[in-house]
C-alpha cells in the first residue's frame, strides 16, 4: 500500500492508516461481506492433489463439522460438497476443506481459531444443505454440537494460574450454562480466588469463541470433537 | 464502642507472618536459563486504581518480560489479563515518535524546538491579549505525581491561572467533593486490609469483577474463607460481580439517592443508630438544594458557608421522617421490605459492613450526594475506622489518589488537601514554591467540562493535553469535536500514539510511557509506589514533566524548576514533600519507595505506613486512648449531611425510552489507545456492544449481535447487540462500553454533572433504540 518510512509520506495518512489497521478486527462483518466464496474454484485445485493424499482412515477425524452434521461417516456420503453451508455463513466461519482432508475434500469444516461459529439464531447454514448432510430438524441454536470445548492446557491456563482472565467465559455465548467460573482459593499468595473456567459438556455447543479468544499464543481451550459419555448404572 | 484491638492484632500478625516467610516464586527449572542476562525491576501496573505491582524484565533495551510482583502486597503476583500483557502496551507500531506540527490539514514532522516554540509562543501571544485564563492544560490521573507536580507549579506558580484539570474530573470528582465537606480531608480512612477483614460487603452500583479485578479476587477470597461473609450487589445492571455476589437488589438509574434516604430513615427510626458515636463525633448539615445539572454554559452553583445549615440530632431525625421505605420503594425500585433489610444489616452491631462504590455513585448529577449518603450509613452506626468497616471509594486510575487528588491538578486545589480560594494556603504554597503568593490566582480556573465549552465559545485560546484523550472520553462529544475541528483553540497534544485527541491536535508531541521514565502513583488505599526508569523511550518520546519544563523555560519560567538533570526525580518529590509533613499526608523520603511495594501515607516518623487514619490504633496523630479523631474535620467533627432526592437530569420518555449507561469492561483500558493495540486483548474483545435485557430485544425483533441504531437527542451510533451475555442490564435500560475508538458512544451521552463537583454523569440519560 503506502511505503513505510519513506520521506515526505504524509505522516497524517500514515497515522490514520496505523489506527485503521489497529482495528481491522473490529470491522469483521464488512470485510467478509467484501468477499465472496468459491467452493467449487476450491474443489477443482484440490482434486489434483486429493488423489495423491487419499486417507480415508483419517478423514473423519478431529474436523469439526458446522452446526447440524449428521454422524461423521454419513455426513461423509450424504455432504454433496456444494459449499451452499459457506456461502450462508455471513462470518465466514465454515470453510471447504482442501486436499490435506483426505476423502473429505471439499466438505465444509470450522478452525474455531482462524473464525469460531457465532451460532445465528436462525442457522443460515442449516437452511442451506440441500442434501440433509446438516439436519434440518435442528432450529434451537444451543441444541448445535459442533463440538466441546475442553481446557486443554491447564498448566498455561491464566485462570487456573490465578490471574482474572476468564476471558473465554465471559465470550461464551452460553456463559454461565456451558462454561461456569468455580471460585476456589488460591493457596500460593493465601489472599486471592482462582476463577477456574469449567465446560460443561451437556451444554457446550462447540462454537469455538472460547478457543477463537483464548488470549495465549496456543489456545488453552480448544474444541474436540464431542465424546460420548459412557453410560454405566453407578450413581452417585 | 470497644475498638477492636484484637482486629488490629490479627490483622498485623498476618501481615507480618508473610513479610517474614515471603512468597516463594515458584518457576519451573530451566527459566533461569533462559532468562539470563534479563534484569528485573518493579513497577506498579499501568492501568487501574487497583496498583499492582509487576516485575518487569528487560534485555537489551526492550523489555522481555513483565510478571506479578510475589512481593507485592496488593496483589502477591498475580495481574488481570490487562497487566499480563502490559509491556505489549508500549509496542504497538504506530508510536509517536517525532513531534509533528498542523500545517493545513496534514501533520508534519518537526524539531523538538520547532515544536516548543510555536507552543511557546502561541501561549504567550493568548496571554498578552486576553490574560493567562485565556490558556490551559489538561492532565490525568495517569501523570506521574511529578508529571503532575510540575504542572500545577507551572500553571498555577508560574502562568497565574489554575485553569488546570485532570481527567480525574471524569471519575473521582464527586468522591473527592464528599470525602471533604464530610472530613475535612481526601482520601479513605480504610484501605484493602478491609477486604479480609470485613465480613459483610455492600457494593453500590460497582462492577468491581471487571473494572478491579484482582482486588475483587481477594474479596471473594474472604467470602470462600469465612462463610458468614455476604456480598450484596445493589446495582442497575446484573454483572459477573452479581454472578459472584449473595444477593443482587435491583436499583433504578438514580435510585439510590432515594433508597440509601429511605435506609437511613429507617435506621433512624428504628434506633439502630451508636448514639455515642455520633455525640462525640457527629455534626448535622443541611446544604443548597434545587441544584441544576450544567447542562447550560457558564451556570455557577456553589455551597458556600452561608448557603449551609446546621441542623441538631433531633432536627435532622424530623427531616428524614418523609423518607419512608415506601417512598423510598416508590423511586429506587428497590421494594421497602429489601431497604428495611439493608438499613439492618447496617446496623447490625454483629456485622462488619464496608461500602464500596466507584463510577455509579460519583459519575451520577448528585454524585456527591449519594458519597455524603453513604458515609451517613457510616457515621450514624459508627462503622468506621475500623478494620473490615469502613466506607471505602474505589479509584479508577493509577495515580488519580496519588496525582489529581494528593498533588491537587484540580483546577481549585493545590497539594495536600490544600485549595486556591484559601489565602492561608495560597501563601504555604508560594514559599514552598518561592514565588509571590499574589502569583497563584485566587479565582477557581474552569473546570473539565467548562474548560472545553470554553473552547467552543472562543474563550479558550491554547489548550494542552498530556495522558489522556478527552475528545473520545468527554460527554457530548460531539460538540466538543466540532469545536476543535474548527480550529477554535490551539491544541497541543502529547501521548504516545493517535488518538481521537491527536486526530485534532496543531502539536503533536511523543511522550514517554511507564516505565520508560522514572515515576510514582498513588492508588486507591493511599499506596504511593515508585518505580525507575527502565528503558529508553522510543525515537524522539520524552516525560511529559520534560516537556512542560522545556515549554516552562520559553515562557520565562525556567526558575520555577531549579532541580538538576541526574538528580530530578528526587529533588522534586522532597519539594513536594513538605506540602505533605504535619498535613495528615505525610509522605517518606525518596529513597524509602525505591526498597518497598509501595507504602500507604500518612507515613509514620519511624518510616511504618498508616493502614487505618483517625484511629489510635496506627494513626501517628492520634494519642494512644484517643481512641477515634477526625483531625482534619473542623472541631474534629465530621458532617452527617442532610440531601434530599432530585431527579437526574434527563430520564427516558415516550420519545427516547430507554436508560443508557456506559462503563468498562475487564479486557480493555479507558479508550483504548494502549490495550486496543495489544493483538491479545483485540482478539479477547474486539469492539464495543449493546448490552440489553432479553425482553426488550425480543419485543424490538433484536437478536444477539444484530446491529441496533441507538439515538440520544445528541447523536446516533449502530452497533451489535450483545444478549445475554456477560452482564445484562435491567428492562428498560442499555449499557455500553467506551473503549472502542469507531464507536464514539460519548457522542449520545448528555454533558450534565454534579453542580457540587462538575462530574459529569455518563451513567444516565435517554435514548430510543431500534434494529438497524
Amino acid at each position: 500500500m503506502r511505503g513505510k518510512g519513506e520521506k515526505g509520506v504524509n505522516r497524517e495518512q500514515e497515522i490514520t492508516m496505523a489506527t485503521e489497521t489497529t482495528n481491522a478486527g473490529m470491522s469483521r462483518r464488512q470485510f467478509l461481506r467484501g468477499s465472496a466464496v468459491a467452493p467449487l474454484a476450491l474443489m477443482l485445485a484440490g482434486s489434483g492433489v486429493a488423489a495423491v493424499y487419499l486417507r480415508p482412515a483419517e478423514a473423519g477425524g478431529v474436523t469439526l463439522r458446522p452446526p447440524g452434521a449428521i454422524a461423521e461417516k454419513r455426513f461423509l456420503a450424504a455432504c454433496v460438497r456444494c459449499g451452499k453451508c459457506a456461502q450462508a455463513c455471513p462470518y465466514r466461519s465454515i470453510k471447504m476443506a482442501g486436499g490435506e482432508a483426505g476423502v473429505g475434500i471439499g466438505t465444509p469444516v470450522i478452525v474455531p481459531r482462524e473464525m469460531p461459529c457465532y451460532l445465528c439464531p436462525d442457522l443460515p447454514c442449516i437452511t442451506a444443505c440441500p442434501s440433509g448432510a446438516l439436519d434440518k430438524s435442528l432450529q434451537d441454536p444451543e441444541k448445535v454440537r459442533i463440538g466441546t470445548a475442553v481446557i486443554m492446557d491447564r498448566e498455561s491456563c491464566l485462570s487456573i494460574r490465578g490471574l482474572r482472565c476468564e476471558v473465554c467465559h465471559r465470550q461464551c455465548p452460553l456463559i454461565d450454562k456451558a462454561i461456569t467460573i468455580e471460585p476456589r482459593h488460591n493457596p500460593r499468595t493465601d489472599e486471592h480466588t482462582i476463577m477456574e473456567p469449567v465446560v460443561h459438556s451437556e451444554k457446550c455447543v462447540g462454537c469455538g469463541i472460547c478457543e477463537n479468544s483464548c488470549v495465549l499464543p496456543k489456545p488453552a481451550i480448544v474444541v474436540q470433537k464431542t465424546v460420548v459419555i459412557q453410560r454405566d448404572s453407578y450413581e452417585f | 464502642m470497644g475498638l477492636t484491638r484484637r482486629d488490629f492484632i490479627k490483622a498485623s500478625a498476618a501481615a507480618a507472618a508473610f513479610a517474614a516467610v515471603g512468597v516463594p516464586v515458584l518457576r519451573p527449572e530451566g527459566v533461569d536459563a533462559a532468562e539470563a542476562g534479563i534484569s528485573w525491576g518493579k513497577a506498579p501496573c499501568r492501568y487501574c486504581g487497583v496498583g499492582c505491582c509487576v516485575l518487569v524484565g528487560v534485555k537489551g533495551g526492550k523489555i522481555v518480560a513483565t510478571k506479578g510482583d510475589p512481593a507485592g502486597p496488593v496483589n502477591k503476583g498475580l495481574n488481570c489479563i490487562k497487566g499480563y500483557f502490559l509491556s505489549k502496551a508500549l509496542y504497538g507500531k504506530d508510536r509517536l515518535t517525532k513531534p509533528l506540527i498542523r500545517k493545513g490539514n496534514r501533520m508534519v514532522e518537526a524539531s523538538w524546538d520547532e515544536a516548543l516554540d510555536l507552543i511557546a509562543t502561541k501561549y504567550q501571544q493568548a496571554i498578552a491579549a486576553h490574560g493567562p485564563d485565556s490558556v490551559a492544560m489538561y492532565g490525568s490521573g495517569q501523570w506521574t505525581v511529578h508529571e503532575g507536580y510540575t504542572a500545577s507549579k507551572l500553571m498555577k506558580g508560574g502562568i497565574g491561572t489554575n485553569n488546570l484539570e485532570p481527567n480525574a474530573r471524569l471519575c473521582m470528582a464527586s468522591a473527592v467533593v464528599a470525602f471533604m465537606n464530610t472530613f475535612g480531608s481526601d482520601e479513605p480512612m480504610g484501605c484493602y486490609d478491609d477486604l479480609d477483614l470485613g465480613d459483610t460487603y455492600i457494593l453500590w452500583g460497582a462492577n468491581m469483577a471487571e473494572a478491579h479485578p484482582v482486588l475483587f479476587s481477594r474479596l471473594i477470597d474472604n467470602k470462600l474463607k469465612h462463610p458468614k461473609v455476604r456480598l450484596i450487589d445493589v446495582a442497575t445492571r446484573k454483572t459477573r460481580t452479581t454472578k459472584m455476589a449473595d444477593q443482587y437488589i435491583a436499583m433504578r438509574p438514580h435510585g439510590d439517592l432515594a433508597a440509601i434516604n429511605a435506609m437511613i430513615h429507617v435506621i433512624l427510626r428504628d434506633k439502630l443508630y451508636d448514639e455515642a458515636f455520633i455525640k462525640q463525633h457527629v455534626n448535622f448539615k443541611r446544604g443548597k438544594e434545587n441544584a441544576p445539572y450544567g447542562l447550560k454554559d457558564k451556570e455557577v452553583f456553589n455551597e458556600t458557608p452561608a448557603d449551609i445549615k446546621n441542623l441538631t440530632f433531633d432536627e435532622y431525625k424530623e427531616l428524614m421522617k418523609q423518607f419512608t421505605p415506601q417512598w423510598g420503594e416508590k423511586i429506587s425500585g428497590i421494594p421497602a421490605a429489601k431497604i428495611e433489610e439493608l438499613a439492618r444489616i447496617y446496623g447490625d452491631k454483629s456485622r462488619k459492613v464496608t461500602s464500596l462504590w466507584t463510577m455509579g455513585v460519583n459519575q451520577h448529577s448528585r454524585g456527591v450526594w449519594v458519597n455524603n449518603l453513604i458515609y451517613n450509613l457510616h457515621l450514624l452506626t459508627g462503622k468506621i475506622c475500623k478494620p473490615g468497616e469502613n466506607p471505602l471509594s474505589l479509584t479508577g486510575q493509577p495515580s488519580a489518589c496519588g496525582t489529581a487528588r494528593e498533588v491537587g491538578t484540580f483546577a481549585h486545589r493545590l497539594p495536600a488537601d490544600m485549595v486556591v480560594m484559601n489565602e492561608a494556603h495560597r501563601k504555604k504554597t508560594a514559599g514552598i514554591w518561592g514565588i509571590n503568593p499574589d502569583k497563584i490566582s485566587s479565582k477557581v480556573g474552569l473546570h473539565t467540562m467548562e474548560m472545553f465549552r470554553a473552547i467552543d465559545r472562543n474563550e479558550l485560546k491554547c489548550i494542552w493535553i498530556q495522558c489522556t484523550n478527552p475528545f473520545q472520553s468527554l460527554p457530548n462529544v460531539s460538540r466538543l469535536r466540532k469545536a476543535a475541528e474548527a480550529r477554535k483553540a490551539f491544541i497541543v497534544v502529547s501521548d504516545i500514539y493517535p488518538t481521537k485527541s491527536t486526530e485534532v491536535a496543531d502539536v503533536i508531541l511523543p511522550s514517554a510511557s511507564w516505565v520508560e521514565k522514572e515515576g510514582v502513583f498513588g492508588n486507591t488505599e493511599r499506596r504511593t509506589q515508585h518505580w525507575f526508569k527502565m528503558i529508553e523511550p522510543p525515537g524522539q518520546a520524552r516525560e511529559d514533566s520534560w516537556q512542560l519544563i522545556q515549554f516552562a523555560k520559553r515562557m520565562g519560567l525556567g526558575h520555577l524548576f531549579p532541580y538538576s538533570e541526574k538528580g530530578f526525580h528526587k529533588e522534586m518529590w522532597e519539594e513536594y514533600r513538605r506540602f505533605t509533613i504535619g498535613a495528615g499526608k505525610d509522605l517518606a523520603p525518596y529513597e524509602a519507595y525505591a526498597k518497598v511495594r509501595g507504602l500507604r501515607w500518612p507515613v509514620k516518623p519511624d518510616g511504618k505506613e498508616t493502614r487505618w487514619r483517625y484511629t489510635d490504633a496506627d494513626d501517628p496523630y492520634l494519642k494512644k486512648g484517643e481512641g477515634i479523631k477526625f483531625y482534619k474535620a473542623p472541631g474534629n467533627r465530621v458532617n452527617v449531611w442532610f440531601r434530599p432526592y432530585e431527579p437526574p437530569a434527563e430520564s427516558p420518555d415516550r420519545e427516547y425510552p430507554f436508560w443508557f449507561c456506559t462503563g468498562r469492561l475487564l479486557e480493555h483500558w479507558h479508550t483504548g489507545t494502549m490495550t486496543g493495540r495489544v493483538p491479545e486483548l483485540r482478539r479477547a474483545v474486539s469492539g464495543a456492544t449493546i448490552e440489553m435485557h432479553p425482553e426488550d430485544a425480543k419485543r424490538l425483533g433484536i437478536r444477539n449481535r444484530d446491529p441496533v441504531r441507538i439515538t440520544s437527542r445528541r447523536g446516533s451510533i449502530v452497533l451489535p447487540a450483545e444478549i445475554n451475555g456477560r452482564s445484562t442490564p435491567e428492562k428498560g435500560s442499555v449499557f455500553s462500553t467506551f473503549f472502542d475508538e469507531t464507536k464514539l458512544i460519548n457522542e449520545l451521552c448528555i454533558d450534565a454533572f454534579d453542580p457540587l463537583s462538575k462530574e459529569p454523569d455518563f451513567k444516565k440519560c435517554a435514548v430510543k433504540v431500534r434494529k438497524a
